[in-house]
């Protein structure tokens, strides 16, 4: 600004400098030239007076103080110079005044100098005689008189510059102070220029539109930053150089991380599905991979940004599938243990009919042989059964009729049924309690009594001891079966109430059972919805704890446990 | 021109990563190889090694780019020699992880591993690795000198891998070229925890400026007993 006004000042002072120069000299100039013309003519005139009186002798005690004076005679010869010797001038006859003279009575004529410092005004008189008196002037040109000045205009300009300078940063000093005043927190109250009110509404109008811009913006920024931050996926933005642009926390605690120092996707994760999965998607291609990270396994979906078909980034989710994982791996050993345990007696059963069928079994073994076979057929009998128990009670929409059942007396006859077996193993039983009535289904709890009491016989020890015990309070009725067999290692006790589970996995033929016994226990619990706890100890035993809810405070929760599964 | 030289870094960061990462894949599937006899492992790392050695040329090429054409200063300058030095220690892991994989085909066969220290040398370098990667990627002073300290696990694992194949030798019942290749394997387990080292070094000297600490728990190993 300061600069700009200074510009302009000296511009217009140089500007006014010139024409003020050249106007006074073109007047002035022309003013003297008249002037001296006139001089000139005065003089020649007053020495052609002279001359015509005198003759020629008139110049000999004639002294020129500032003109020079010619005297021509009219062949052009010169018959006297004041300047120079008149004898060795050449002849005057075609200088310009010279012939105008002789033509006209005068000539006035103008000679600048090679130099074109001075120019030399000559005026020509035609005497009575013939003769041509001129006078002439020497006198500085404009040129001459201009190099003269230039000190002082030079110094008229550098007192020029200085006062601009000085007055153009004063005054630049005072358009801007009010400007600088302006309160652009609120354009329109300004009392300034008018000629800046335009200015101020527009400022004023983008100030509004910038404030609503940015609401809005910083709206988005809360939408995108609740929905990500409420995911439990881990969700990342990327963009074509694989730099980090947003995550949500869930990135980082899945990955189980710091927040990320500088931007690089990198310093996320660095394995080498998480890269594949990047380059992929930042070459255009969605990418799905699974990564493997200590205990956890992670889905990992990228899909490439476009903008006008090329890439400009990518959006990686990530997918916690542990659990998932887990379930697959159990589901596979699950249908390994599935068809194990159906195809082993099938095989022998197969196997002894083969033998037979050809004719090769003597006939005393033909009885043992049908003995295996029999067996075998009745172990698949049981699996059978048990797995149609078992889909039983998965199928809610098969109904029960339930009704008040003593436990005590239940365990009683279930007792009496495996006695048998038991005192084949020197097993011996014991039921402490009393009576402790619940309602629920009598088939059922039946055979969640007979699994876990045979279970207590099956994985005892010989002559050992099973210890049942039925005890009721105020709200529960707790069944204990204590046994003092081979226990179950701690490893497996969260396993052992999945279907076809075996902590021996050999699955031996010598204890027997089908792998679903505590299966068809705990779904049994389930459907009374009783609580069901396991504690064992290797070679010291096992107690499985039933707790039911007692007849009276039951009769409610089970007819609506009932109606709504029936329904 | 400034804001190229701040994406060329951190392309650099990010290449360094990349090949760092590349560095505990081979390390982690020669030793995968080694102990579970898994012929894809053995592939993964050699694969590995080869993008290992791809890297190292790239990263040198804009290193030096970095360096004729922005010429960086301070802590800059330092980021990309420290780069260039951490390059040929990991080109050096990723070449001993492949020399394994080609010596253990015979001593997976015969599975005489299991009697030895080395599967406890082979976790601990691994880890190693994977900590100095892990501190250049997060810039962190404790890290890089808790692998410096890890450092003498793995050489204490190797004076004692050493004594019991001395062990066998003297009872005489065992295959020799085994044995041999064993000694051979830990050797290089112990040089792939001494570049881990290394790297843990440079990341200190990166943000520090200053190799003291390095120097001074070098020395303090070079006191240890055994070391060859």
């Amino acid at each position: 600004m300061n600069k700009k006004i200074f510009r302009s000042s000296m511009f217009t002072v140089f500007l006014v400098l010139i024409a003020t120069i050249v106007l006074i000299f073109g007047i002035l100039f022309q003013f003297f030239e008249k002037q001296i013309q006139a001089e000139l003519s005065n003089e020649a005139e007053f020495l052609a007076l002279a001359v015509e009186n005198e003759g020629i002798t008139f110049f000999d005690d004639f002294d020129s103080k500032n003109n020079r004076v010619t005297l021509i005679d009219k062949d052009g010869s010169v018959l006297y110079d004041s300047v120079a010797d008149a004898g060795r001038l050449d002849n005057h006859a075609e200088r310009e005044e010279v012939k105008d003279a002789m033509k006209d009575g005068k000539g006035i004529s103008i000679r600048y100098s090679k130099t074109l410092t001075e120019k030399t005004m000559n005026y020509a008189l035609r005497l009575t005689n013939g003769s041509i008196l001129r006078v002439s002037t020497e006198q500085y040109t404009v040129i001459t008189i201009l190099m003269g000045m230039l000190q002082p205009i030079f110094f008229i300009m550098a007192a020029a510059m200085i006062l601009t300078f000085m007055i153009s940063s004063r005054v630049s000093r005072a358009i801007i102070e009010p400007i600088n005043r302006l309160d652009l927190e609120a354009p329109e109250n300004n009392d300034t220029y008018e000629e800046l009110t335009p200015l101020l509404k527009k400022i004023a109008e983008q100030k509004e539109t910038i404030g609503e811009q940015l609401a809005s913006a910083r709206k988005k920024q809360k939408e995108f930053s609740l929905i990500t931050e409420n995911m439990s996926e881990g969700f990342l933005v990327i963009d074509q150089d694989a730099n980090l642009l947003a995550y949500n926390t869930a990135a980082l605690k899945l990955l189980d991380i710091a927040a990320p120092s500088d931007k690089s996707v990198l310093l996320f994760c660095r394995a080498k599905e998480f890269r594949d999965v990047i380059s992929d998607a930042l070459s255009g291609k969605r990418a799905e991979n699974i990564m493997a990270r200590g205990e956890c396994s992670y889905s990992l979906i990228a899909n490439p940004v476009f903008e006008k078909e090329s890439v400009i980034g990518a959006v990686v989710v990530i997918l916690d599938i542990t659990e998932s994982e887990k379930r697959d791996v159990l589901r596979r050993e699950f249908t390994a243990n599935v068809s194990h345990e159906l195809k082993t007696p099938l095989t022998s059963i197969s196997g002894f009919a083969e033998l037979m069928k050809e004719g090769d079994v003597a006939a005393e073994y033909v009885i043992d042989f049908s003995k295996s076979i029999y067996d075998e057929a009745q172990r698949l009998i049981t699996l059978v059964n048990d797995i149609i128990k078992l889909s039983e009670l998965d199928g809610e929409s098969i109904s029960f009729e339930s009704e008040p059942v003593d436990l005590y007396e239940l365990l009683q006859e279930v007792i009496s049924r495996l006695e048998n077996e038991a005192a084949k193993r020197k097993i011996a039983f014991h039921l402490i309690g009393d009576r402790a009535v619940i309602t629920g289904v009598r088939k059922i709890l039946d055979e969640m009594f007979y699994n876990l009491c045979d279970n207590a016989i099956k994985y005892n020890r010989e002559g050992g001891m099973v210890d049942i015990i039925v005890n009721q309070t105020k709200d529960e009725v707790n069944v204990m079966v204590r046994d003092t067999g081979i226990g179950i290692p701690a490893e497996h006790q969260s396993r052992v109430f999945e279907r076809f589970y075996r902590v021996d996995k050999s699955h031996s033929k010598k204890v027997g059972g089908t792998g679903l016994g505590l299966a068809i226990v705990k779904h049994g619990a389930v459907y009374h919805h009783a609580k069901i706890s396991l504690e064992s100890a290797v070679d010291a035993g096992t107690t499985v704890t039933l707790a039911f809810v007692p007849y009276r405070l039951s009769n409610t929760t089970v007819s609506f446990f009932r109606s709504s599964t029936t329904s | 021109m400034r804001n190229k030289f701040d994406r060329q870094l951190s392309q650099l960061n990010s290449e360094l990563i990349t090949m760092g990462a590349l560095c505990e894949e081979a390390i982690t599937g020669a030793v995968k190889y080694l102990t579970d006899n898994d012929e894809k492992n053995k592939n993964v790392c050699l694969d590995a090694d080869r993008q290992i050695d791809k890297k190292e040329r790239d990263i040198e090429t804009l290193c030096l780019k970095l360096i004729l054409q922005q010429q960086p200063v301070a802590g800059d300058l330092r980021i990309v020699s420290a780069a260039l030095k951490m390059i040929s220690d990991m080109e050096r892991i990723g070449d001993q992880a492949s020399d394994i994989v080609e010596i253990a085909p015979y001593i997976v066969q015969k599975g005489t591993l299991g009697e030895t220290h080395i599967r406890e040398m082979a976790e601990a370098t691994i880890k190693m690795v994977s900590e100095s990667i892990d501190s250049f990627v997060k810039m962190n002073l404790e890290i890089a000198s808790l692998v410096i300290e890890h450092d003498n696990v793995v050489d204490g694992l190797f004076d004692k891998v050493k004594q019991e194949l001395i062990k066998s030798i003297e009872m005489g019942h065992s295959d020799a070229e085994a044995l041999l290749d064993l000694l051979m394997i830990a050797k290089y387990f112990e040089r792939i925890g001494d570049h881990a080292e290394n790297i843990a070094e440079w990341v200190i000297y990166s943000i520090t400026g200053e190799h003291r600490k390095g120097l001074e728990i070098r020395g303090k190993r070079n006191d240890l007993p055994g070391r060859g």
